[in-house]
């Protein structure tokens, strides 16, 4: 139940990136809210899930996408499985600390995915992916946590993405 | 034991790492053609992406009409619209003043610009979700005639080509995707150049390969040149907002500002036939 949740919410978000968020870009960037949903769901359920629930939502985008197949699912795999480093680390109810992490997971993510390119022979020079991609969405990321962390926690705990006790 | 399970863990992790990794490669903007599930993905999804398309211009719409008082706000926009449209027309008719002038020297020269192109009008339904890439989905595709490597303007200039083709829709390249070349060259001097694309967040892209005894200014407009064969020759594309020398000291980088906004884009035009296409040889710098 949790998992088909989950990728309700991942769809929801690549149709708000590809639309609604096209009007919402601040210095022509949007945030990942791909990736926001990816470090809350590893913050609160641990490494393995964050990583195989990140694996399949960087899938989801990468085929929403329609081009290299599996950029993103590596990406945000490991991004889900660092954020699950850190559930037993930090204090879950603070915002400000998920907002944080968030950040940090987001330019981590993001360089990753910028040294991909590099694979795949893209490549675009330093100057323009830190300062035009890798911080600005970091940043506008991270500040996007404190609108929606709390809804997340709650349904974590005894919503819809509560864990069923079976 | 937990010694076994561990080492078993990170053989299928490096298993699914190297798989992924391939797999990466494989599916790059040069297939042929959208894989059919990738088709069913995209026409399924298009009508939810126009719904919310809408729903957001309007919103947006809304605000500024509420920010402004509604009858300015109108007349604004039409004002702007047809500023936009002036504008198109005085860089074609630079372009048309100048190979006028060129027709002087080459009497045989027949070419007429505004008869060389039949386009068809589509909307944006649809932007990468991402930030490093500028793919938009298009509400036209092979249904309307619509194939790869079209090109892909607004009254302004250009804006990209087709990569990707479903039935229904059709996913353009904007020339500020990092993957982006195209042929272009000074209006002015005919200093030839390759446009690449920066990242599509910004905005931005250069012009590179341009030999460095030639005169690169500010202000100067670029448009295409032909040579690769996508792009007709002379369409506008942008204007210089800045020279400098690349690292190796070779060549000089022009950073170029698109004439069309390509962060709003909402009605494009795809060239669907090109009469008369022109392919010139790469000409020498002044």
């Amino acid at each position: 139940m949790r998992s088909i949740v989950f990728f309700l919410l991942i769809t929801i978000s690549l149709l708000l990136q590809s639309t609604v968020f096209t009007f919402l870009q601040v210095a022509g960037i949007k945030p990942d809210l791909v990736l926001m949903f990816v470090v809350f769901n590893g913050f609160l359920r641990g490494s393995r899930e964050g990583a195989f629930l990140g694996f399949l939502a960087g899938l989801a985008q990468d085929i929403f996408t329609g081009s290299y197949i599996g950029l993103n699912a590596l990406t945000k795999m490991l991004a889900g499985y660092l954020v699950g480093l850190a559930e037993t680390r930090f204090y879950k109810e603070s915002v400000i600390i998920v907002s944080m992490v968030t950040f940090v997971v987001g330019v981590v993510n993001q360089v990753i995915l910028y040294l991909l390119l590099f694979y795949l022979n893209v490549e675009i020079s330093p100057y323009y992916a830190f300062g035009q991609v890798i911080i600005p969405s970091a940043i506008y990321t991270g500040l996007l946590v404190p609108l929606s962390y709390w809804e997340f926690y709650s349904s974590n705990e005894k919503g819809w993405l509560r864990q069923r006790e079976f | 034991m937990p010694r076994n399970v561990s080492y078993k863990n990170l053989i299928l992790l490096v298993i699914l790492v190297g798989i992924t990794l391939l797999v990466m490669r494989f599916t790059n903007l040069g297939r042929n053609q959208l894989s059919p599930m990738e088709a069913t993905i995209k026409d399924s999804l298009s009508p939810v992406q126009g719904v919310l398309m809408g729903v957001s211009k309007n919103l947006r719409n809304g605000a500024e009409s509420v920010a402004s008082l509604g009858r300015l706000s109108q007349e604004n926009k039409s004002l702007k619209d047809k500023v936009a449209e002036l504008q198109g027309q005085l860089y074609l008719q630079e372009e048309l003043k100048q190979e006028n002038e060129r027709l002087k020297t080459l009497l045989q020269y027949q070419d007429q610009y505004k008869s060389n192109f039949s386009f068809k009008t589509a909307t944006v339904v649809g932007r990468d979700p991402g930030n490093w890439f500028g793919i938009v989905t298009l509400n036209k595709g092979s249904n309307h005639g619509i194939a790869k490597n079209m090109p892909v303007v607004t009254p302004l200039g250009l804006i990209g080509r087709i990569v990707g083709v479903s039935k229904n829709t059709s996913q353009l390249m904007l020339i500020t995707d990092p993957r982006s070349g195209v042929g272009a060259m000074v209006q002015e001097s005919r200093i030839p150049g390759v446009l690449e694309g920066t990242t599509s967040g910004g905005g931005e892209t250069r012009l590179i390969h341009v030999p460095k005894d030639t005169n690169l200014n500010k202000g100067q407009i670029i448009i295409t040149s032909g040579i690769g064969g996508t792009f007709p020759k002379g369409i506008p594309v942008g204007r210089i907002v800045d020279v400098s020398n690349e690292p190796t000291g070779l060549f000089r980088t022009a950073s170029v500002v698109p004439f069309a906004d390509l962060h709003r884009l909402e009605e494009v035009l795809i060239i669907t036939t090109i009469y008369n296409p022109e392919i010139l040889p790469p000409t020498e710098g002044d």
